[in-house]
């Protein structure tokens, strides 16, 4: 297989807080090649959106990337090396806060956040936004840069396209800011897109429009995308391959149809039995139990194990790392769960022990103060 | 007390009305213009709710599907009387909703409790989550202190929460836990109804799970009615016993969940369906596409609302086109509307949207649009054909309003949709379920 255009190797980023260190991130690698979409889906707390920041090295006080290396078509975006005294310090072929700027942000990685109210500035015109993004990172003039808008504008499907171009975000709709978003993004044509949940806040009708608009500009550009869900049916319909994350983790990745039909991690599994089917009547929902554990203190051994079905005393000391688990021959397919035998840490002799999902539902409240 | 058997409706909502002003404040609604008189001032109405009519009978589940601002939030309120109908009636346990106001309306809200969609700023977060399940109760004079606290703690372990937390305030607990909080609170005074305002659409889909099961063991165990409102159609698919389908202020379909899913006779329906995608990477995928946007409520279209987006539209009966030159022509007519062309150059366009141009008067219509376009007069195009094809079509005439016999079960299929009217077995107000005020609901009104 040829060169990866994205690379990243046991990224790790943390909060520094008041009440101890979060390990949002702790220790992801994964792979984006050309022209393809990637899925990173997980629920709220997975650790999802902190990853695809670190990325493009957009992570906030308090928070901090620690560890890891991302390689983005040859260039280092983060490295770290031994200092003299032993202590980690930036590798020197590291790019510079200014070559982030000017180089990647937008103009190579280009990134679409879920609320697009939010992502536009509400005291200029949409067209203006967009004009002046494209001025500045591709060095048209004004009037070439504003005729390359409105060609944008067009291409995702806003009507009217001229006279919308004056127009400010509040008088678009929703599906049509996220297109806004989607055309400032394709606008320098870079090579990966990340989507933060771009669909999360649309109906299902303004969410097909926008995936299929995606899947054809995707074809037309060759760009290759991230894209960060919680859906596992959008994650169905346009990823190709899928990185699975628990807890900061990723636990299982697999191409799509894999994913679906030859599921490894516990955890897949129950996302996929917890929701409820359009395409069929269902009695009664297999919830996962119990909620996420809080990443300040994750649980020992496997971080899934205490909501999982299968669990049993080795899960809880030992900490899985993915190992590949497909047969010779056929793409990657890799999880992190003692249960295969590849992992050879005598889960067969292991006594099964009472967690949330074996034992009764005890509605696992978050360990916080509230007695007082 | 209330007297109903197991057949007669809980709620019936007849002709529901609820408009907005959009000239609200001191310049709202006021528009300046060039020529005299210079200022105006639109007295325009939001029209959110149009005319809504259906059942809700005792112990079942109605779901509410329909894209975000269709009015499904604003009639859910004004079922519970939390806004003021603009015209229409609702009549809960015989008793109009509507008429009543002040000291008896509060006394009957002890029986319709709702849920809404974000749980964290629906509880006070000063507030200790047992105080908050006793609140109700203390509002309507439900027992005495000790008795509020023990009901409160075993409402709190009926939702799935642990009673000793009884002294915990809302921030301790989960997105999915406060959901439940919601629901102790809206059990506590022992309602009949419960309006569920997009109740799991915040939370994380294996925690939905969770709190779509309880939800439904609750409805066996206290044997409550409730309205459910979602716009996703997987969870609706799940809960709902009856379905309704909402499309700008109006219901277009309204049919049992089986019949509905497996049967849908409105085009807005089925696209909808179509737009759900399936968590299985082998499906097809979605098919049929709507394209374009929900129009403006302040000015909505005449007769059908959906027949600016609709695939299926209707062949004015003037024209005597194929189904497929017609359709070339309305995705034309929609085109322009849209200004999704550019190019004014007559072949190109005509290479674009027509396989061949149709005959006769059509065509020559179509002609002359393309002439318009030529000379860049693009209103001109616009409004040609938008008179001349599409408000020609019966659906922009007439409001649809029938009945078809349903294929699953035995319920009323309800369908706003001309293209129905040669099998309808009723049309007009018949299809738009019984007339009220008959019979049942006059004895009842007089018994209390």
């Amino acid at each position: 297989m040829s060169e990866p255009l994205l690379s990243v190797e046991n990224l790790k980023t943390q909060f520094f807080t008041e009440d101890g260190t979060v390990r949002a991130v702790d220790g992801i690698s994964f792979d984006v090649y050309e022209g393809e979409i990637v899925g990173l889906v997980g629920e709220s707390g997975a650790g999802k959106s902190v990853a695809t920041s670190s990325l493009l090295r957009l992570v906030d006080s308090p928070g901090e990337i620690v560890g890891g290396e991302i390689t983005f078509k040859g260039e280092t975006i983060f490295g770290l090396e031994e200092g003299t005294s032993g202590e980690p310090r930036p590798r020197d072929d590291m790019l510079s806060e200014e070559e982030m700027r000017k180089q990647i942000r937008g103009r190579e990685i280009a990134i679409i956040f879920q609320d697009p109210m939010e992502s536009l500035n509400p005291v200029f015109t949409v067209g203006g936004q967009l004009r002046e993004f494209i001025e500045i990172n591709r060095g048209l003039s004004e009037e070439e840069a504003r005729a390359e808008a409105i060609d944008m504008l067009r291409e995702v499907g806003i009507p009217a396209p001229e006279s919308r171009y004056d127009e400010y975000p509040h008088q678009f709709s929703g599906g049509m800011r996220q297109r806004v978003l989607i055309a400032m993004a394709l606008a320098c044509q870079p090579d990966l897109i990340i989507a933060d949940e771009p669909t999360t806040a649309l109906d299902v009708t303004v969410e097909g429009q926008i995936l299929e608009m995606v899947t054809e500009l995707q074809e037309k550009y060759d760009t290759s995308f991230i894209w960060v869900t919680h859906d596992m049916s959008v994650v169905a319909e346009i990823c190709d391959r899928v990185n699975v994350m628990y807890l900061g983790e990723i636990i299982e990745h697999a191409e799509v149809d894999d994913l679906f039909y030859d599921t490894k991690h516990p955890y897949t599994q129950a996302l996929l039995d917890s929701m409820p089917r359009p395409d069929r009547t269902v009695e009664e929902l297999d919830p996962i139990k119990g909620v996420m554990p809080e990443a300040i203190d994750p649980p020992s051994g496997c971080r899934f194990h205490s909501r999982c079905p299968h669990a049993r005393e080795v899960c809880r000391e030992v900490h899985p790392e993915p190992r590949d688990l497909s047969d010779e021959g056929e793409p990657m397919h890799s999880a992190a769960c003692v249960m295969y035998d590849a992992f050879d840490v005598g889960y067969e002799g292991s006594r099964p022990i009472e967690t949330e999902a074996t034992g009764g539902f005890s509605a696992g409240l978050t360990e916080t103060e509230g007695d007082e | 007390m209330s007297g109903l058997g197991d057949d007669e409706p809980l709620l019936q909502v007849r002709n529901l009305c609820k408009y907005f002003d959009s000239d609200g404040g001191l310049f709202g609604g006021v528009t300046v213009d060039r020529e005299f008189p210079f200022v105006a001032r639109d007295p325009s109405k939001v029209r959110a709710v149009e005319d809504v009519s259906f059942d809700i009978k005792k112990g079942e589940t109605l779901g509410l599907v329909g894209e975000s601002g269709c009015g499904k939030s604003t009639l859910a309120r004004t079922v519970l009387r939390l806004l003021e109908p603009t015209s229409g009636s609702v009549y809960f346990k015989g008793e109009d909703l509507a008429t009543i106001s002040g000291e008896p309306l509060r006394r009957k809200r002890q029986d319709m409790q709702m849920i809404f969609q974000d749980p964290q700023s629906s509880l006070d977060p000063r507030m200790k989550v047992g105080p908050i399940v006793e609140e109700p109760m203390q509002a309507h004079g439900m027992l005495d202190e000790e008795g509020r606290e023990a009901r409160a703690k075993e409402l709190l372990e009926k939702v799935g929460l642990d009673p000793q937390h009884y002294n915990r305030y809302p921030h301790a607990f989960s997105g999915g836990q406060r959901q439940r909080v919601n629901l102790a609170r809206a059990l506590s005074v022992n309602p009949d109804f419960i309006v569920c305002d997009e109740p799991v659409s915040a939370l994380d889909v294996s925690i939905q799970a969770q709190v779509l099961n309880t939800m439904q063991e609750l409805q066996a165990e206290f044997d409550l009615t409730y309205l459910f409102i979602a716009h996703d159609l997987s969870v609706i698919r799940h809960i709902s016993d009856r379905v309704a389908v909402m499309y700008l202020g109006q219901m277009v379909e309204l049919a049992d969940k089986e019949e509905l899913f497996e049967n849908p006779r409105h085009p807005y329906t089925r696209a909808l369906l179509d737009a759900i995608p399936v968590p299985d990477p082998r499906s097809e995928g979605r098919t049929g596409l709507l394209t374009g946007d929900v129009p403006s409520p302040i000015d909505p279209p005449s007769g059908c609302r959906f027949r600016t987006r609709c695939p299926v539209l209707i062949q004015p009966e003037e024209f005597e086109m194929t189904e497929s030159e017609w359709a070339d022509v309305v995705t034309f007519q929609r085109a322009v509307k849209r200004r999704a062309f550019e190019t004014t150059d007559r072949g190109e366009i005509r290479r674009r949207y027509f396989e061949d141009v149709p005959a006769g008067d059509a065509g020559t219509l179509v002609e002359d649009a393309l002439s318009y376009i030529e000379e860049e007069r693009w209103d001109e195009a616009e409004d040609l054909l938008t008179e001349s094809f599409a408000d020609a079509s019966v659906c922009a005439t007439d409001e649809p309003a029938y009945e078809v016999a349903p294929v699953h079960g035995d319920g009323r299929h309800y369908t706003a949709c001309h293209r129905v009217r040669d099998e309808a077995i009723a049309s007009g107000a018949a299809a738009e379920l019984d007339a009220p005020g008959s019979g049942a609901i006059g004895e009842a009104g007089a018994d209390d």
